[in-house]
C-alpha cells in the first residue's frame, strides 16, 4: 500500500486538498452529510495537510480536519510577498517539518500549491527542499496551479518565479494546472475555482487509486516517477470518462489525450516528452489489442507511454499523465510576466520622480510656525 | 105394552133416584164421625185450639232424638198432660182421635224452636185454630262454630316450612261442647313437622274462639287442593253438630336455592411495591338464602403479588342481598398474576361451590433510565455529529 502525503499550501492548495478529502467522501453535495458519519475513504493511506499562513483561509475548508490544518503563523498572510513568505516559512519550518513529521512515512508526496499566490509560491521549493533532506526516498510532484493572466502582475511574478524555484529543487515533477485554461469550463468564475479543485482532486485520486491498485498491466510508483522524470519534468494531466453510449476503449483513450480534457494546455503529440495511460473499466470493455495499438500510436510521438489497465466495474475512465519536451505556453507567460514587472519597475520610477519633484519644491524652505 | 114398559122404566128410575136420595141423608148423618187431620207448624208457646182441646208445644227437648215435649188440656180441666213426643211417633190424648179425643204426632223438629205438629180429630170436634204464643220467644241457647283453616302464605316452594291455621270461633248463642277438630291426614306434599293433630278446646262459649297451629314441610312441588277440615261438636241438648272450612288451593314450586356470584373488582393495575385493593362482591341471586358462605381465594403464581384478606367468613346472605370486602394486594415482583377466588356455601340444597378470577397486573419498575434509552441515542449522535463537527471545526 502506499503511503501517499497529500500537502495543500497556500489559499488554493488548501482549496485542491479540501476537494481532495471531499471526493474521499463520495464527492457532492452527499460529502456535506458524510464527513458526519463516515471516515474518508482514501485508495492508500492517505495524509493530508493544508498549510497556510492565513488563517481564515484555513477556516473556509469544509472536509479537511482541524489535525490536518496547520496555521503557520505570520500575522494574516504574507501578502503575496515571496520573501516574507520565505522567512516565515524558515522561522517555522521545524513546526511545519514535525507536523509532517508526526503522519509518519511516505513514499509519494503531492504538494498542491498556487504558483502565484504569497504563501504557496514561497513556502513550496523550500518545503520539497526539506522533504527532499528529511525523506530520502521519497518521490515528490508538484501540483502547480498556474494563475490567470489577468489576476495581476504580482501573481505573474510570483508565478514566474515560483516556477523557476520549483524547477531548480529536487523534486519529480510538477504537474500544472492552468486557471487560466480551466476558467472556460464555467462561465462563473467562483464555481470554475470550485469545479477545477473537484477535477484535479478527482484526477489526483484516480491516479493514487491506479498507482496502488492490483492491473492486469502495470503501472507503478517508479514508472510514474520515470513519466515525471521525462522531458521537462513538467506535465500535466488529461481524463476522460466514457457514457454509455460510446464505450469504445480507443475513443477513451483519445479523448482523455484531447487539449479540452487536459489540465494545462498543449498538444500531446507535439509536447509529449513521456506519458502514462491508466484505463480503468469492466473487462468487457477493455480490449487488451486495441489499447495496446493506441499506446503504440502515442508512442510513435510522445516517446515512451506506459499504460496500465485496471480491472473494474462501472464505466470507462482514462487517466493520461504526461511531461512535456517543450512548454510554449509557459514561455509565454514568462513574457508577460516580465512585461509586467517592467511595467511595474516603470510606475515606480516615475511616481519616484514625480515624489522627487514635488519634494523639490520645497528643498531650501524651513518650517515656520 | 110398549106403555107398559115405558112406565115400569121410569117408575125403575125414579125408584133409584129416591134410593140415592135416601143413601146420601143416611152419610151427612155419620160426617160428623169422621177422623181427620191437620198440620201445623208450631214455635214454642204457639197452641192449637179445637173444641175444648187445646194443644200446646213446650219445647223441643232434643233436635237430634226427636223429642218434643207438647201440652194437651181441656176446657174444664178434664184433661191437662205434659208428654215429649218421639218424632213421628202418634200420641193419644183423652182417647185418640177414635175414641172422640185426639192424636197428636211431632212429624218433624225444624229446630230448637219450632216443629211441625199433626193433629188428628173426629169433624164433630170442630176446625183447629192456631194461636200464636203471646210470649216473646225464648233465647236461642244454639252454638254456632264456624272453622277456617289457612296456610301461611298461598305460594311456597318445595322445603318451606310452612304454618298451617286452624281457627275456630263460636258464632251461636249457646255453648258448644265437645268439640272435635278433624283435619284431613297429611297430604303427600307436605310432611308434618309439629303441631299435629291440632288441638281445639273442647267447649267454646258463644263469641270466643280458638286457634291451633301445626308446621308442615313442603316436600313435592305442585298445585295442591288442600281439603275441607271439620269441626264436630254437641250443643247443649247433646245435640250434636259440625261445620267444615273451605277447601282451597295453594302452590308448591320448585325447591328455591341460593345463587351466589363472587365477583371481584376488574382489572387492576398495581405500580411495583405499590399496594391496592381488591374489592370482592358476593351477591345472592337466587330464592334462598346462602349460609355457611366461606370465601377463599388464592394468587396465581404465589410469589411476588402478597394478597390478604381474600379469605372470609359470611354466615348468611339473604336473597338478594350481596355483601362486600376487600382484600390488599402487594406488587412485589412485577407480571400478570390472576387470583382465583372460590365461594362455599349451603344454598339449600347441599353445598355449592362459585368460583371466580381477577387478573392484576404489577407494573415493570420505571425506571427514569427507561426515558435515558430514548435519549441516549440522541444524545449519542448528536455527541458524534458534534464530535465529527469539533474534527472539521477549525
Amino acid at each position: 500500500m502506499l503511503n501517499v502525503l497529500m500537502l495543500g499550501v497556500g489559499q488554493c492548495g488548501n482549496r485542491i486538498l479540501d476537494a481532495v478529502n471531499k471526493e474521499a467522501f463520495g464527492g457532492g453535495g452527499a460529502a456535506r452529510l458524510a464527513k458526519y458519519y463516515l471516515r474518508p475513504k482514501f485508495p492508500s493511506r492517505v495524509e493530508t495537510l493544508a498549510v497556510n499562513t492565513a488563517i481564515n483561509d484555513l477556516k473556509e475548508l469544509r472536509f479537511t480536519t482541524a489535525k490536518d490544518r496547520l496555521h503557520v503563523p505570520n500575522l494574516h498572510g504574507v501578502g503575496a510577498n515571496r520573501n516574507v513568505g520565505k522567512r516565515a516559512f524558515m522561522d517555522n519550518r521545524d513546526l511545519i517539518m514535525g507536523e509532517i513529521e508526526k503522519r509518519g512515512d511516505f513514499d509519494i508526496a503531492f504538494v498542491i500549491t498556487s504558483t502565484s499566490g504569497g504563501t504557496g509560491s514561497s513556502f513550496t521549493p523550500l518545503l520539497i527542499n526539506e522533504l527532499k533532506r528529511q525523506y530520502r526516498e521519497i518521490t515528490v510532484v508538484t501540483i502547480a496551479i498556474l494563475p490567470a493572466r489577468e489576476e495581476g502582475s504580482i501573481y505573474l511574478q510570483n508565478a514566474a518565479f515560483c516556477m523557476r524555484e520549483l524547477m531548480e529543487v529536487d523534486a519529480e515533477g510538477i504537474i500544472l494546472v492552468d486557471n487560466q485554461y480551466m476558467k472556460r469550463i464555467s462561465g462563473d468564475i467562483a464555481s470554475a475555482y470550485d469545479k477545477i479543485n473537484d477535477m484535479v482532486a478527482k484526477r489526483l485520486l484516480f491516479l493514487i487509486e491506479s498507482l496502488d491498485s492490483e492491473m492486469l498491466s502495470v503501472t507503478d510508483l517508479g514508472d510514474f516517477k520515470t513519466v515525471m522524470n521525462g522531458g521537462l519534468r513538467i506535465g500535466t494531466m488529461g481524463f476522460y470518462q466514457a457514457d454509455s453510449k460510446n464505450q469504445s476503449i480507443r475513443d477513451a483513450i483519445e479523448n482523455s489525450l484531447k487539449p479540452a480534457n487536459l489540465l494545462f494546455p498543449s498538444h500531446v503529440a507535439d509536447d509529449a516528452a513521456r506519458a502514462m495511460i491508466i484505463i480503468q473499466g469492466p473487462k468487457e470493455h477493455l480490449d487488451v489489442d486495441e489499447i495496446t495499438k493506441e499506446v503504440e500510436r502515442l508512442t510513435a510521438s510522445a516517446g515512451h507511454v506506459f499504460k496500465g489497465i485496471v480491472i473494474k466495474k462501472g464505466p470507462v475512465k482514462v487517466l493520461s499523465v504526461f511531461t512535456f519536451a517543450s512548454a510554449s505556453e509557459l514561455e509565454s507567460i514568462y513574457a508577460q510576466a516580465a512585461r509586467g514587472m517592467q511595467d511595474e519597475k516603470d510606475k515606480r520610477c516615475r511616481a519616484r520622480k514625480q515624489l522627487d519633484d514635488a519634494f523639490a519644491h520645497i528643498e531650501d524652505l524651513e518650517e515656520i510656525y | 105394552m110398549r106403555r107398559l114398559v115405558y112406565l115400569l122404566c121410569f117408575a125403575c128410575l125414579l125408584f133409584s133416584v129416591l134410593l140415592l136420595a135416601s143413601s146420601s141423608g143416611k152419610d151427612d148423618t155419620d160426617e160428623s164421625d169422621e177422623i181427620t187431620f191437620k198440620d201445623f207448624s208450631l214455635n214454642i208457646g204457639d197452641r192449637v185450639d179445637l173444641g175444648d182441646y187445646r194443644i200446646e208445644l213446650i219445647e223441643i227437648q232434643s233436635v237430634r232424638d226427636g223429642l218434643a215435649v207438647v201440652r194437651a188440656s181441656k176446657v174444664g180441666g178434664a184433661l191437662d198432660e205434659q208428654r215429649a213426643l218421639l218424632l213421628d211417633s202418634s200420641n193419644n190424648f183423652d182417647g185418640g182421635a177414635d175414641h172422640d179425643g185426639i192424636t197428636v204426632t211431632v212429624s218433624d223438629i225444624f229446630d230448637e224452636q219450632s216443629a211441625r205438629v199433626r193433629i188428628e180429630y173426629k169433624e164433630g170436634l170442630g176446625t183447629p185454630r192456631k194461636h200464636a204464643s203471646e210470649r216473646p220467644a225464648a233465647a236461642l241457647d244454639k252454638p254456632e262454630l264456624s272453622v277456617q283453616k289457612s296456610f301461611e302464605k298461598n305460594q311456597m316452594s318445595v322445603g318451606d316450612v310452612v304454618k298451617v291455621i286452624i281457627s275456630v270461633k263460636n258464632t251461636g248463642s249457646g255453648q258448644a261442647l265437645g268439640i272435635k277438630a278433624d283435619d284431613s291426614p297429611p297430604l303427600p306434599e307436605f310432611s308434618y313437622v309439629a303441631g299435629y293433630p291440632p288441638k281445639i278446646k273442647e267447649t267454646l262459649d258463644p263469641g270466643e274462639s280458638d286457634s291451633a297451629v301445626y308446621v308442615v314441610d313442603a316436600v313435592k312441588e305442585g298445585s295442591i287442593r288442600v281439603p275441607a277440615m271439620t269441626v264436630s261438636y254437641t250443643d247443649s241438648k247433646k245435640n250434636a253438630k259440625s261445620n267444615s272450612s273451605d277447601p282451597f288451593n295453594i302452590q308448591i314450586n320448585p325447591k328455591s336455592k341460593a345463587d351466589l356470584v363472587i365477583e371481584p373488582a376488574s382489572l387492576t393495575t398495581i405500580p411495583l411495591d405499590g399496594e391496592s385493593l381488591l374489592n370482592i362482591s358476593i351477591s345472592n341471586r337466587g330464592a334462598a338464602s346462602a349460609t355457611r358462605i366461606e370465601a377463599e381465594g388464592t394468587v396465581m403464581p404465589s410469589d411476588g403479588l402478597p394478597a390478604t384478606g381474600l379469605d372470609n367468613s359470611i354466615f348468611e346472605i339473604k336473597p338478594g342481598e350481596e355483601v362486600h370486602y376487600t382484600a390488599r394486594l402487594s406488587g412485589k415482583s412485577p407480571g400478570n398474576y390472576t387470583i382465583r377466588l372460590k365461594v362455599s356455601y349451603d344454598g339449600g340444597d347441599g353445598s355449592v361451590i362459585r368460583e371466580a378470577s381477577a387478573k392484576v397486573f404489577v407494573l415493570e419498575r420505571e425506571y427514569k433510565y427507561q426515558y435515558l434509552l430514548l435519549i441516549i441515542p440522541v444524545v449519542l449522535i448528536i455527541a458524534w455529529v458534534y464530535r465529527r463537527y469539533k474534527v472539521y471545526k477549525y
